[in-house]
């Protein structure tokens, strides 16, 4: 099961390294991370996807919170949160996609973040498998995917 | 004024009360040295041969002082010979600072000579830590070391300096506030689970206590005791609850998990309602989970919320440390009494005394056992000394024999097992309570994994009164050998050095038994000597320590012979 774990730590050097290495001493594979600043409050979020079991989740999320620099921890379902990924396609300006790209994006909510004569860069903010479903409706024309990591906010309050 | 980064540091941990430091000087740390050159009348340095002898003395130290043990060392080598004393801190929540030197910050990351990463090495083994590389870090980051060291369940922290942070100058101002916005202070004890807890306490049938190491750590042994008395509930102890309540007292039953009471272990598996204060159900307390307390509800204090739920379910959890929550749940207990249940452990404490007491007592063909030198010596002192133990046999032995009438009169390695504790931390132990009597029981192993420190105790001048007990064997791991792997002795015999020669070379006076007649005498020649003194005991060499639970096994499995 997808768990999202969200961390809230002081914005100071070296705390990402304390996470990974509770993760590394219980063999979790973290399976996508996002660290961003809150700047009005000097503090960083860390939103971690794993796949493993909730107890287990939530043993290493009471752990995590003994971190000094960590101030709170949280754990949910994908069920309980909006959650995100963003990506950019770049695919070949090739008269065959182009031809239907306007109707792709407007079906598929993504939207041409840049493009020159050779080259198209697509964005697109969704989950997992809504980037998925226009990668591969792009092929064979894509070139490179990246994606980030999650963001996710619960849908009520805690 | 401006000062030193050095001499900050001096002043930082003067202002924490610091008055004795543990310690090795080197390159990186020189600077520090020198600043400690004018603060010696203040601050006492003890110099041991090996950092890793530093940790555990300041370990000693901190555990009998209610103190934060600290400890300096070099860079590089110098630092990573603490690794196993901090990591030892850790796993039995010891409060300590320990400051390593570092090469100069314009150097770090290009392999410098005597470069580590101590921040990198100590960070899974450490509450926290933190690399200053500027003068005007020292005193805000020593005050908040000291805070976390002790504050909530201590544990160690390293401070990593930069010799220019040593060197350079800066305004000393000591923070009169600390400021951690992220540190989670325990909180008091919920009062909705404290009736919860009552509420299973004044109805259950067959409650059972076991004290941990955080009823020593928060001094609750009034409040421990006041409970169990009330309630009229038996009380047992994980390895470092020993002395949490006196031995003697009627309702104390023991040690219990691996190397515990056969009546303990068993009677876990009866209980219908266990208190758990200040332990963490470590797997030598619980044997297989799978098949331990499962009749039993729950109830678990502990000031650390990580540990509630790690390893069992608790009933009602109470995140709080060990005095207040007991406090907070003594008036709410109603008077009560369970002698039917509390004859259930006498009846099988009779069992384990016929089985195995009786046999390890009694001499035999002027053979020394062991059992016999902790129990004499137990006697002899009326279970009123600080007993030292290090790692193995002769470490559980000294917890099954020996009977503390002082609280928090215990020390041992627990949670890391880490032979070598022993000698070092009584230095620490002395050194904390000069006029108690400290009695280090070492194994013939474990004594040379530091026995170097004996230079530091004749260098000191201080009266420790070391036993080993010398079976010539790394007796725990032939004990497995023979009962889990079919007798095969893989290199776990020892030619040993002599070693009253080896205490004579320190400058310390020592003898060696060999036959029980002579045993009593001896011990009282020990006990009777003004200065350190070593006697080395030679034991049977092939005892097995019973009661046990092998690994794995279940609590109620708890093996006799
Ligand atoms: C540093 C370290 N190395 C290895 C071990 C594994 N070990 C546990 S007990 C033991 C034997 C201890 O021998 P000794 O000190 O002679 O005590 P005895 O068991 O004979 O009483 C060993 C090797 C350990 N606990 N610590």
């Amino acid at each position: 099961m997808n768990i999202t774990i969200t961390i809230y730590s002081e914005n100071k050097p070296g705390v990402l390294y304390r996470i990974a290495n509770l993760f590394l001493r219980r063999k979790v594979n973290i399976e996508s991370l996002t660290v961003s600043e809150i700047k009005s409050e000097d503090r960083s979020r860390f939103t971690i996807v794993v796949k493993e079991d909730l107890s287990l989740v939530a043993k290493i999320a009471k752990q995590l919170e003994r971190i000094i620099e960590v101030s709170s921890v949280e754990i949910h379902t994908d069920n309980e949160l909006i959650f995100k990924d963003a990506a950019l396609i770049k695919i070949s300006k090739n008269p065959k996609v182009v031809k239907k790209l306007d109707s792709i994006i407007s079906l598929l909510k993504a939207s041409i973040a840049y493009q020159n004569d050779k080259y198209i860069i697509i964005e697109k903010l969704g989950t997992e498998e809504d980037i998925d479903l226009l990668v591969s409706t792009l092929e064979p024309f894509v070139k490179e995917t990246v994606k980030s990591g999650r963001i996710a906010l619960p849908k009520n309050g805690q | 004024m401006k000062l030193s980064g050095g001499r900050i540091l001096m002043e930082s941990l003067l202002e924490n009360q610091t008055d004795l430091i543990f310690g090795y000087p080197g390159g990186a740390i020189m600077p520090i040295y020198d600043a400690l050159y004018d603060y010696k009348d203040k601050l006492k340095h003890v110099l041991v041969r090996h950092e890793q002898g530093a940790a555990h003395a300041a370990e000693g130290y901190a555990r009998l002082s209610g103190k934060v043990g600290v400890c300096f060392a070099t860079s590089g080598p110098g630092a990573t010979n603490l690794v196993t004393g901090i990591a030892d801190a850790m796993m039995d929540s010891v409060p300590l600072v320990c400051i390593t030197g570092q090469v100069y910050a314009n150097l770090l990351g290009t392999d410098a000579f005597q470069e580590t990463d101590m921040i990198g090495v100590t960070t899974p083994i450490t509450k926290w830590n933190y690399q200053i590389t500027k003068p005007d870090e020292v005193a805000e980051t020593i005050a908040k070391a000291f805070y976390i060291a002790r504050t909530g369940r201590p544990g160690p922290v390293l401070i990593d300096i930069t010799k220019n942070a040593q060197i350079e100058k800066a305004d000393f101002k000591y923070p009169q506030k600390i400021s951690i916005p992220s540190f989670k202070l325990p909180g008091k004890p919920n009062d909705n689970l404290v009736k919860q807890a009552a509420k299973l306490i004044n109805n259950a049938q067959k409650p059972f206590l076991i004290a941990g190491h955080g009823v020593i750590i928060s001094k609750a042994f009034n409040q421990l005791k006041t409970l169990a008395q009330k309630a009229d509930i038996p009380v047992a102890s994980t390895l470092l609850g020993l002395s949490a309540i006196p031995s003697s007292h009627p309702l104390s039953m023991g040690i219990l998990g691996m190397h515990g009471k056969y009546s303990t272990n068993v009677l876990t598996n009866q209980a219908d309602v266990i208190i758990a204060v200040g332990m963490r159900f470590d797997d030598r307390v619980t044997g297989r989970l799978s098949e331990y307390a499962k009749q039993a509800k729950i109830i678990h204090i502990d000031i650390d919320a990580s540990e509630i739920n790690k390893n069992t379910i608790a009933n009602v959890a109470i995140n709080a440390d060990a005095k207040s929550a007991l406090e907070a749940l003594i008036p709410k207990i109603s008077k009560n009494e369970h002698t039917s249940w509390l004859s259930e452990f006498n009846r099988l404490d009779q069992i384990e005394f016929e089985k195995v007491t009786t046999k390890e007592l009694t001499p035999q063909n002027n053979k020394i056992k062991m059992a016999q030198v902790v129990n004499m010596l137990s006697d002899k002192t009326k279970g009123r000394a600080v007993v030292v133990a290090d790692v193995g046999q002769h470490q559980m032995v000294t917890a099954r024999y020996f009977k503390f009438q002082k609280n928090n009169s215990f020390l041992t390695s627990g949670g890391a097992g880490t032979m070598g504790y022993a000698l070092p931390a009584a230095i620490g132990a002395k050194m904390a309570q000069p006029q108690t009597e400290v009695i280090a029981i070492i194994g013939d192993g474990s004594f040379q994994m530091t026995i170097q420190e004996l230079a530091t105790i004749a260098q000191e001048g201080i009266a420790i009164k070391i036993i080993i007990l010398n079976n010539k064997f790394l007796g725990m791991v032939r004990q497995w050998q023979d009962l889990f792997f079919d007798k095969r002795y893989s290199f776990v015999d020892l030619k040993n050095p002599d070693f009253v020669a080896v205490a004579k070379g320190f400058y310390i006076y020592g003898e060696k038994v060999t036959s029980y007649s002579d045993l009593e005498k001896a011990i009282e020649r020990l006990l009777k000597a003004k200065k350190s003194y070593l006697l080395e005991v030679e034991v049977e060499k092939e005892t097995n320590v019973f009661p046990m639970v092998p690994a794995g096994a279940s609590v109620e499995e708890v093996r006799l012979e």
